[in-house]
Formats: structure tokens, sequence, C-alpha cells
């Protein structure tokens, strides 16, 4: 039996070996393509609407228009937070890999966010408040948020058997949401005996221009997070293939290679 | 839009999130595609 | 279970009898780290005074890392894990006793810490009860968390630095809480400080009810 070559060092993707089309080697689909462009539209409709259409606020002038990129991007850290611990709780269920690889997409996906929202959060309170970071409720519970998710990606990094990381991974995972609830709940109480409101608040009483100005950046933001959701959700998905792939192909090749030894033990014992 | 107050905070803020969101979404295509290239085309489910 | 658990926290209690790490080594940390902030904050400009419950609760804090990781370091030695899968144990029971033999020593320090902090930092004790309370409803919800997220971390060659990483985050609030709490008794205005005493509570029965449920799935996964 000859020996299988490793598709690696193969220099194209595996050929089927019935000829059919080669499949493109990305985590690329039509919906991803065409979530992609609805994304860069609804971006530049946001840069149209952020920037120059709606108008400075009346108190923090146009440190508003940072405003149209913080509070999406806070509401989505949270929705892919929720992503993760939904989907620990089904893996915890059901023990099928694609419920382990939504909730490592979902975790890495909303750390993109955290960082966009601290950022944009601290950039908006310098001119607004004179410093960089204000111990407000957002910023504080965010910040908190950004070390968990660390954690959780921290883990999910470590060199284990697939099984036993998952299940840890999975209890780690479950705990995230209850664990934002809790810092959230207790950081604005805790905020709330020494500031009035929340800085980062949204003036309720939004209208016009600018209330569409946010909701573009909603849509904007919301169809970037499906689509980075979906290729990481590949990504990690591919993964698993490829960790499972590694292992068929080691014990074939251990296979061929037990094989090649005992022909040639006796082809030397035939010819001795 | 240069005349904007605080442009210098503005600019900083949205240019960071697109220079973000786009290094990330860059990052993942790649390692889509480094990956896609060890697993045979049956084990993906699109496209 | 309660019976599960009087077993397994005698015997994390009994090596703790013979060995007497906590003794030796986590409670002069927890002294040393008290020493340590006085040489970081001038004793002369009142700041140690002020900020007595904060640097109490963070020293308990970092002690009680030293606490859990040992905790769960008793159970990774050869074969200690399958033994308890194969015994008849629960695992809600183990979990539990683990946490009460933790919570047991963390109390311990906490009172030699509040001895430390009276005499290094001229703290002058005012409404006991709500400091009694909030030691041992902060001490419950250290003691569960911990518990759980050491075993989330147990037999891992990085363990001692991913637990830090994973537990403070979380126990965040237990911090907010029992500052908060302690600073209400020690100010002469208990009454704000039960609040936080309640979300204490509330913590430490979230994690007793999570910890009881995961732990079943923790010891078998690995």
């Amino acid at each position: 039996m000859t020996a299988t070559t490793s598709p690696r060092t193969a220099a194209g993707a595996p050929q089927p070996a019935d000829g059919a089309a080669a499949v493109p080697a990305h985590t690329g689909s039509r919906t991803t393509r065409i979530l992609g462009v609805l994304a860069l539209a609804s971006s530049a409709l946001l840069v149209l609407y952020g920037l120059v259409i709606s108008p400075p606020d009346v108190e923090m002038a146009d440190s508003v228009r940072l405003m149209y990129v913080h509070v999406p991007s806070a509401t989505y850290l949270y929705v892919g937070c929720f992503f993760t611990t939904f989907a620990s709780a089904m893996w915890l269920w059901k023990r099928t890999p694609g419920w382990d690889a939504l909730a490592e997409a979902g975790a890495e996906v909303a750390l993109v966010f955290s960082f966009i929202t601290l950022g944009t959060g601290s950039l908006w309170g310098r001119p607004t408040w004179g410093t960089y970071w204000t111990w407000d409720a957002r910023l504080t519970s965010t910040a908190v948020l950004t070390v968990l998710l660390i954690g959780y990606l921290a883990l999910r990094r470590l060199d284990l058997d697939p099984g036993a990381r998952s299940a840890r991974v999975a209890v780690l995972g479950l705990l995230l949401v209850p664990n934002v609830i809790v810092v959230n709940r207790s950081v604005e109480w805790w905020r709330s005996l020494h500031q009035g409101s929340t800085l980062s608040r949204i003036d309720p009483t939004i209208e016009g221009d600018m209330l569409v100005a946010l909701m573009v950046g909603f849509l904007a933001l919301g169809l970037v997070f499906a689509w980075l959701m979906i290729h990481r959700f590949r990504v990690a998905w591919l993964e698993q293939q490829a960790d499972r792939f590694d292992l068929d192909e080691a014990l074939a090749l251990r296979r061929a290679e037990a094989a090649d030894a005992t022909t040639a033990t006796a082809a030397t014992k035939g010819t001795a | 839009m240069i005349a904007m107050t605080h442009a210098g905070y503005v600019a900083a803020g949205w240019i960071g999130t697109a220079v973000l969101l786009g290094g990330y979404a860059w990052h993942v295509v790649r390692r889509g595609r480094k990956l896609s290239r060890q697993v045979p085309a049956s084990e993906r489910r699109w496209s | 279970m309660w019976r599960d658990a009087a077993l397994v926290a005698g015997r994390d209690l009994r090596v703790e009898a013979r060995s007497r790490v906590t003794l030796q080594q986590v409670g002069p940390f927890a002294l040393l780290v008290l020493i340590l902030f006085a040489f970081a904050l001038d004793p002369a400009r009142q700041t140690l005074e002020r900020a007595t419950p904060g640097l109490y609760w963070v020293t308990v804090l970092f002690s009680a890392l030293l606490a859990l990781a040992r905790s769960a370091a008793l159970d990774e030695a050869d074969g200690v894990r399958d033994a308890l899968r194969l015994s008849a144990l629960e695992p809600a029971g183990v979990f539990a006793g683990k946490a009460l033999a933790v919570a047991a020593e963390l109390l311990a320090l906490e009172v030699v810490l509040g001895i430390g902090v009276i005499i290094l930092y001229g703290a002058e004790p005012a409404g006991i009860g709500l400091l009694v309370v909030t030691c041992v409803s902060a001490t419950a919800a250290i003691a569960t968390t911990g518990t759980l997220y050491g075993a989330l971390v147990s037999g891992l060659r990085v363990r001692e630095t991913l637990l830090p990483l994973l537990l403070l985050p979380v126990l965040a609030p237990v911090l907010l809480g029992a500052t908060r709490a302690f600073e209400a008794a020690l100010g002469g205005a208990p009454a704000e400080g039960w609040p936080w005493c309640g979300l204490l509570a509330a913590f430490a029965v979230l994690y007793s009810v999570a910890g009881a449920a995961a732990y079943g799935t923790l010891l078998e996964g690995s």
C-alpha cells in the first residue's frame, strides 16, 4: 500500500477523485457576498449621515458623531456574548461541534466590538469631560467584560484534548452572560451613587437626522457583525475539521508505515 | 467637514473603528482560505 | 449529598491541618500585602485609613487566589480525579465540601486580617453586625465561585496565570459590594451597607447553584 501524500504538501486544494470542478478554497458564499455588499453600502450611508448630514449636538458638538458608532457597537458586543452563552448551553445539551464553533465565533467578534466600544467611548469622553477615562458605568463594565472575553478565549487556546477542553469552555461560556449581567448591575448601582446618569447614554429625545444616523449605525454595524460571525464560525468549523483530518491522516500514515515495514521485513526474510 | 469641532477625536474614532473591523475581517478571511486548503471540499458545507 | 460534602470538607481541612499551608504561607502573605500597601500609600496622610475597606478586600481576594489554587491542586495529584469519579460521591457534594473547606480557611484569614487592619491602619471597628455578615456572605461568594473556577483550570499547566485572569473579573462585584458594606459600617451608616450584603448573598446563591450543577460535567470532562 502506498503512503498517502499529505494534502498540506500539495500546492492546491485536494481535488475530489471524480474530477468534479474545484471548489474555491475560502469561507465565502453567496450569502456572505450579499451581506458584504449590503454592509459596505450601509457603512457608506453611515458615513454620509453620521459625518455629514446629521447636525452637531447642542451640548456635545461634533463628538456626538462618535455615539453613532459607540452605541451600536456596545449593543453588538452584548449580542456576541449572548451567542456565546447560548451556544455553550446548546453544546452542553447536544454535544455537537457546531455549537462549540458558534460559541468561539461569538466571543471573538464580541471582543473586537468591545475594543471599538472602549475606543469610541474614551475618545468621546476626552473632549466632553476632559479625560480619556471616566469611571462611568458603561465604560467600566465594558472594560471588565473585555477581560472576561480575553479569559474565555485564553481557555480556548489551550492545548488540550478537544473533548476535555470543550466541556470546560462550555461551562465558562455559559457563565459569560450571567457574569456580564451581575457586573453591569453592580457597577451601575455603584456609579449611580456618585453620578447623576451614565455619560454614554444617548439623550432619549434624540430625533431627526441624528436619530436616522443612529439607526443607520445600528444597521451598518449589524450587517458587519453578521458577516463577521458567519465567516468566523466557518473558520472555527474548518479548524475542527482540520484537526479531525489531521488525526485521520496521521493514522493513515502510520498504517502505511506499518504495512511498508512488514513487507520490507518479509522481503528481507525472503531473500535471506 | 474639517471645520467640525473635535475633528481629531471624531476622525480617530471612525478611522480606528474602520481599521479594527477591516483588519479583523481580513484576518478572518485569510485564515479561512488557509484552512480551506487543508480540508477536503466535501467537508465544507457552503458555497 | 451533605454527607459527601462533609467527607470532602473533612479531607481538605485535614490536609490543611497537616500541611498548615494556609496558616504558614497564605496568612503571612496576606499580612505582607497589608504592609506593602502601607509602603505604597503614605500612612501619614490618612490615605490608608480612608482606603481601609478597599485594601482589606483586595488583600482578601489575592490571598483567596492562593487558597483556591491550593484547594484545586489537592485533586490534581495522580489518580485523585479518577478516584473521585469512580467513587459514589455526588459531584455536587464534592463541590460543596471543597467550597466549605475553603470558606473556613478564608474566614479565619479574614479575622486575622481584621486584627491586622485595626493594628496597622488604626481602623476603629464599628457596625460589627454588618461587618460580620459582610464577611460571611462575601466569603461564601468567593469560595463557591473560586471552587468552580478552580475546577475549570484544574490540571492545566497554565493554571497559575489563568485562574486569576478568569476569577478576578467575575469577583469584581464581590469586591465592590464588600467594600461598600465595610465603608458603610465603619463610617457609621450601616443602613447603606445592608443592600450591598444582599448583593453578596445573591451572588453566593447564584454560584452555589452553578457550581453544584456544573461540577459533575467538569469532573467527567477531564
